[in-house]
């Protein structure tokens, strides 16, 4: 393009107030500092929520009853062929793993106390706590050691309202395929405590043989198939294509399954972008503050520059090369800036224990932990950094509209 | 005289200031002919600078007319009096004015870099311009590194680059010393000799008035004497 090199003309110009630039590109850093820690709070955990939710039974995607969303868990709304199902999900790329599953919930009963609680029957052989989050929070006893065994796991709550302990014997009580009601018996085999109230005082775990020997289930049926996936975002997406590909089932996301935790991450992640959508703007006023006084500094030059030739589009286009320069040296000093507190936050976190009740906090259930990490999907990171520049270039707009309207005499005269 | 570049006809500018108009040219005409060497002088108040605004497309009158080389200046777009002025007329202002983030060389080169000039022809076309007008060697600084006399050489080296039809001059002069003053107006003369480029000053300086081949004085925005000099 002719003309004189505008890109070398603005990098220059940008420095030389070296002083307000400096003030203005510090506004830069301190807001895609902030906006990198909000957003990597916020990422690592809801994304920290939804993995413990998805451990908490369903999986990122349930491979279940077509009616059970609808209609509730039920145990006539049962799925046949569940091994196949397990291949199928396994066969998808972004899937990693496939547990099979009984839920529902059960009345449970000892020494005359009972108390109504949710059940998890898994096979113990196929799953730890990395599929099945509850078994970490283990504190007295084991997992089983078989699928037919006659063990249960409780809370903490739930033993103390049944007055049990390990070893102790707990009834519990379903109903079947065909709504009749059975029994089943079982010895304490562990105690869990995680913190979150809803878990300790309303859930135990089965093993899956032994409730199917209960409730009448073929050796090849459950009521669902959890699937695991490597990014939770994609849930959608490989829900859709194993949908695609079922008979008899649907694939269920979680946020379908727990709408509550769903909204709770939407209505934050829409409160932090609002935040950072204040941030930009405080940013960008900052940025177009300096500019503005910049170009109103400047109009005897850009006077001067109309004079000898250079059009107004020209100079619009100097100062939004100015403003750009400003963007991107402002997004290198913040990237160098952020590097230390986003690695300090990312491997220490930042402990909130004193600020969570000793019960511990749970949103739909959900234990919160009480060390929150900032860890920022790279996508955020980029467009924080693409929105910061573009603060920047909205920001110079109307100086830069304001540069070509000089009138050369006008400005001329401004001795 | 030959063929006019510059021609003004009953040209009227008045200034607002608050609520009053203030007459700067009452009816002003004159011509300017191609490789002329011209200084417009007057009392403070006479429109002289008026007029230099007028012909460089910098300010348009109230009424009359303005043509240079044969252009009506009223009747050309804001795009096109930028390209006349980049193309056709040069500038050299009482405060140098130069671009402060370019250095010499670049001041200089900017205009031909605003037409389009290759590479290699500005540098050629610049280095002799700057080596003519005494800044040899100087090329890389930038003007707060010059002194107002190396300034003004590279305002008059930025504004012949271009070989423009005419060179403005408002008062070159006034912001240096005697012995560059001098130095300054050799120079100007030379390029007006050589390269044939048509000078028109703005002055109160009698050194100016001196070096004219041409004396036009105004008072109260009218001419008042035109004097052709040997």
């Amino acid at each position: 393009m002719k003309g004189p090199n505008l890109a070398k003309m603005a990098w220059r110009n940008m420095w030389r107030n070296r002083r307000r630039t400096l003030v203005t590109l510090s506004g830069i850093v301190f807001g895609v500092l902030l906006a990198v820690l909000f957003t990597g709070l916020g990422d690592s955990t809801y994304s920290n929520m939804i993995n413990m939710a998805a451990r908490l039974g369903g999986g990122h995607v349930s491979l279940q009853h077509p009616e059970a969303l609808e209609r509730g868990e039920a145990p006539k709304r049962s799925i046949a062929g569940v091994a196949r199902k397990v291949r199928l999900a396994l066969a998808d790329p972004e899937v990693t793993r496939a547990r099979v599953r009984i839920t529902g919930h059960t009345m449970l009963a000892a020494g005359g106390q009972s108390r109504g609680a949710a059940f998890i029957a898994f096979d113990p052989a196929a799953e730890d706590a990395s599929t099945l989050s509850i078994l970490e929070a283990l504190q007295q006893g084991r997992s089983f050691e078989r699928s037919d065994e006659r063990g249960i796991i409780i809370g903490h709550k739930l033993a103390d309202h049944l007055g049990v302990r390990l070893g102790r014997k707990v009834v519990y009580t379903l109903t079947d395929r065909s709504g009749e009601i059975v029994t089943g018996l079982a010895r304490v085999r562990g105690i869990i405590r995680t913190g979150a109230d809803s878990v300790d005082s309303g859930i135990c775990l089965l093993p899956i043989d032994a409730v199917r020997g209960v409730m009448g289930y073929g050796p090849d049926e459950a009521t669902r198939v959890a699937v695991f996936i490597k990014d939770q975002r994609r849930s959608d997406r490989v829900a859709a294509r194993l949908g695609a590909r079922l008979r008899g089932a649907v694939a269920v996301t979680w946020f379908e399954r727990q709408p509550e935790l769903a909204g709770f991450i939407s209505m934050k992640v829409t409160s932090t972008l609002f935040f950072e959508l204040i941030i930009a703007i405080l940013v960008a006023a900052g940025i177009f503050n300096t500019l503005f006084v910049s170009v109103m500094e400047r109009l005897r030059e850009f006077g001067i520059m109309m004079a000898i030739g250079f059009s107004p589009g020209r100079l619009f286009r100097l100062v939004m090369w100015e403003s750009l320069w400003v963007g991107l040296v402002g997004i290198v000093m913040a990237a160098v800036a952020t590097a230390w507190p986003y690695h300090y936050f990312h491997t220490r976190g930042i402990d909130m224990s004193a600020m969570v009740s000793k019960g511990g906090a749970e949103v739909a259930g959900i234990g919160i932990e009480p060390v929150m990490y900032v860890s920022i999907y790279p996508e955020n990171a980029v467009f924080i950094a693409v929105a910061a520049v573009a603060a920047t270039l909205v920001a110079g707009l109307y100086p830069a509209w304001r540069a070509g309207r000089v009138a050369p005499v006008e400005s001329i005269k401004l001795v | 005289m030959g063929q006019p570049i510059i021609e003004l006809e009953d040209v009227v500018k008045n200034y607002r200031q608050g609520h009053v108009e203030v007459p700067a040219l009452r009816g002003l005409s004159l011509e300017v002919a191609k490789g002329e060497f011209v200084a417009i002088c007057g009392p403070s108040g006479s429109g002289k600078t008026t007029a230099l605004n007028l012909i460089g497309a910098l300010d348009a009158p109230t009424s009359g007319t303005v043509r240079v080389e044969g252009n009506d200046l009223a009747k050309l777009s804001r795009t096109r009096l930028s390209n006349l002025r980049r193309d056709r007329i040069g500038f050299v202002f009482q405060a140098y004015n130069l671009i402060p983030v370019l250095t010499a060389y670049e001041n200089a080169e900017s205009v031909l870099a605003l037409k389009g000039v290759d590479a290699a022809t500005r540098r050629r076309r610049v280095m002799d311009l700057l080596a003519e007008v005494g800044l040899e060697g100087l090329e890389h600084r930038r003007p707060d590194h010059l002194s107002g006399g190396q300034q003004q050489r590279v305002a008059i080296a930025r504004a012949i680059a271009a070989d423009p039809a005419v060179v403005l001059a408002d008062e070159p002069t006034a912001n240096v010393d005697s012995e560059t003053a001098e130095k300054l107006l050799d120079i100007m003369q030379k390029l007006n000799a050589e390269r044939g480029v048509t000078f028109v000053f703005s002055t109160h300086d009698p050194r100016v008035m001196d070096h004219a081949r041409r004396l036009i004085r105004l008072v109260d925005g009218r001419v008042e004497s035109d004097e052709q000099r040997s």
